[in-house]
């Protein structure tokens, strides 16, 4: 028999939803809405979005945006996920150690990071400008940057996902006669995917909404969405990044259905 | 996976995008910058929203060049960038009280005046100022006093006052701005002293003032702008301290939306436009600064912003509603007898922590 909820708990479950979700549908009504500022409703328009579209800037950062978390993610998760499975398979000398080196890109505030990762990008172009060679700060060092706070979240996620099994599994495919590859990719990888895919999904979303370390790192003209609206604040943000929002709140829902579909287990009806 | 991972190596080892630098010349007065000048690009820093793409599209056509326009929210988040040394910009647009700062720190060229013949539009007023004695470095770009703003459908002042702030009664709504020295300066002016004062006991009474300014109930906090634009707009306060400019774009939507400057005099700040001294172009960048010194160019900048322009020349091209507003064109006499202060660096030290100190108790409240 299943236990019914208390009302009391499905109320203040709908009110932690309002609570989150609210704001968003209030970006999304007011990309409708026919006025400049946005303090007042002023009627209905679709013109934001005729606004949005003819902005190359926009376009520009969009594209920007999605190549740097796209390829970052690739990257980091590889190399993340080679960590993890490092930490949690093989004890070796400075494990302790790399194990504090993972954290702290975790723990220390953006701004250190966007303004340490600058100063470090510098000094290597001064060593490269005097060996004859030079290159401006833009798409390459967005990525470097964001990689490198991304292998932190996905080795950690890796790691304790993996941090309840043994070496019992593995070795037990060994002795029925499974070769270290074998094993590897028909015990621990499988066991290990779903942290993979967890981490791969945070360092997605966390290379997407950087503000601080991307508008540090990213040189001149090379613009990312967050770097966009975040430096449009003094002057007060236009209504087409309210349109802008809406898309990609329509296009992460569809995102998700998508997913939920193609990736839900295939039950067989009894 | 081994092969993704490969792919990401090899991806990451062949990005950076390599060329010989342009030999660098023997130090002189003006240093040669490092960075590689094509003369076809420019790349200027500025504030958002704060130039008219239509004139700086004339401008990529009239010279056959691109201009990359890349925005900042603050001076300081401007100064970090710079400071760590990682993008090639030609040009930025800092406060007048920013300008010593990055002088010193080693981040401005001195301007070449032959190159700059439209400076001779700029009102006298705006010249030689006292943050850059001789226009060494920056030339005046678009300056907006900080005004008391309200909306007349919800509460019309019976004068504009820092008093409605700062005095004894309580019962007005007011937002002031995000901002150490504006609002600093504000409580100054209203006690009657300079908004840059050092005077440790004027500070103390301003500290004091602000306390109890904050703990009123009709305080509703710190705004950079839009905010307190958006509420006046949607008349849920009385009052506003908000930068002119930022005020006056909101009047396209409402006419009862105004702004005054208060009687005790004000606050005031010129953004610059300075050529940086890594700047691959300094040529192009010149050449811009002498376009936006044009007459016309400067009032279609203003007509834009909705800021005033210290461009003598063009003030008779301005929006006629520009022309009259006040608080956009503060008497003359206020800029001598000590009124409208601009808000100058303040020398390190002592004074400088106090300020801190004062914002940061403000802020924690």
């Amino acid at each position: 028999m299943t236990r019914r909820t208390h009302p009391a708990l499905s109320v203040w479950a709908w009110l932690v939803y309002a609570f989150l979700y609210l704001p968003i549908l209030v970006v999304i009504v007011f990309s409708f809405n026919d006025s400049r500022f946005g303090a007042t409703w002023a009627g209905f328009t679709t013109k934001w979005y005729g606004v949005l579209f003819a902005r190359a800037d926009v376009r520009e950062a969009v594209v920007n945006t999605l190549s740097i978390a796209v390829l970052s993610t690739l990257v980091s998760t590889v190399l993340g996920t080679l960590v993890g499975l490092g930490l949690w398979r093989y004890s070796f000398k400075f494990r302790t150690g790399l194990s504090f080196l993972l954290v702290l890109p975790i723990v220390v505030p953006d701004v250190v990071m966007g303004v340490s990762l600058l100063m470090f990008y510098s000094f290597v172009r001064l060593g490269l400008e005097r060996a004859g060679w030079t290159f401006d700060n833009g798409f390459w060092t967005v990525l470097l940057a964001h990689i490198t706070f991304q292998i932190s979240y996905v080795a950690l996620t890796v790691r304790s996902r993996l941090a309840g099994y043994g070496r019992e599994l593995e070795e037990a495919a060994r002795d029925l006669g499974a070769s270290s590859l074998k094993s590897f990719l028909y015990v621990v990888l499988p066991l290990a995917t779903p942290g993979v895919l967890a981490g791969a999904l945070l360092a997605f979303t966390l290379s997407l909404d950087d503000f601080v370390v991307t508008y540090f790192t990213s040189g001149s003209g090379f613009r990312t969405l967050p770097v966009l609206i975040y430096t449009n604040v003094k002057r007060g943000v236009t209504p087409d990044i309210n349109a802008l929002s809406a898309l990609l709140v329509l296009v992460t829902v569809v995102a998700i259905i998508a997913a939920n579909a193609l990736l839900r287990p295939r039950r067989s009806r009894a | 996976m081994k092969r993704g991972a490969l792919l990401g190596l090899l991806l990451l080892t062949a990005c950076y995008r390599v060329e010989k630098p342009v030999p660098a010349e023997a130090a002189s007065a003006n240093p040669a910058p490092v960075a590689r000048g094509d003369g076809k690009t420019l790349r200027v820093f500025i504030w958002s929203e704060y130039i008219d793409p239509e004139i700086v599209a004339a401008f990529e056509k009239e010279n056959g060049v691109r201009v990359i326009l890349d925005t900042y929210e603050s001076n300081e988040a401007m100064l970090a960038k710079l400071q760590g040394g990682g993008a090639q910009y030609d040009l930025a647009v800092p406060s007048n009280y920013v300008v010593q700062t990055m002088a010193r720190a080693g981040l401005l060229q001195p301007l070449d005046k032959s190159r700059l013949p439209n400076l001779k539009n700029v009102g006298t007023g705006f010249l030689s100022a006292g943050y850059d004695p001789g226009n060494r470095y920056s030339v005046p770009y678009q300056y907006a006093a900080t005004g008391l703003a309200f909306n007349k459908s919800r509460y019309t002042p019976p004068r504009v006052s820092w008093e409605l702030i700062f005095g004894p009664q309580d019962t007005l709504r007011f937002i002031l701005l995000d901002d150490p020295r504006e609002v600093v300066g504000a409580a100054l002016k209203y006690l009657g002293f300079s908004a840059n004062t050092t005077d440790v006991s004027q500070l103390r009474a301003a500290r004091d003032l602000l306390r109890r300014t904050v703990a009123k109930r009709g305080f509703q906090g710190f705004d950079g702008g839009p905010g307190t634009r958006n509420k006046l707009l949607a008349r849920q306060i009385d009052l506003g301290q908000i930068y002119v400019g930022d005020l006056l774009i909101a009047t396209e939507e409402d006419e009862n939306v105004q702004v005054a400057l208060p009687q005790e005099g004000t606050t005031i700040s010129m953004d610059t436009l300075v050529v940086l001294r890594r700047s691959p172009n300094p040529e192009l960048a010149h050449r811009f600064i002498d376009y936006v010194l044009r007459p016309e160019v400067g009032a279609a900048i203003s007509n834009y912003t909705y800021y005033a322009t210290p461009n003598a020349a063009a003030q008779e091209l301005l929006d006629d509603f520009l022309k009259e507003v006040p608080a956009l064109n503060p008497p003359a006499e206020w800029l001598k007898n000590g009124k409208l202060d601009f808000i100058d660096e303040l020398p390190a030290g002592r004074p400088q922590r106090l300020y801190d100190r004062i914002w940061t108790e403000l802020k924690s409240r």
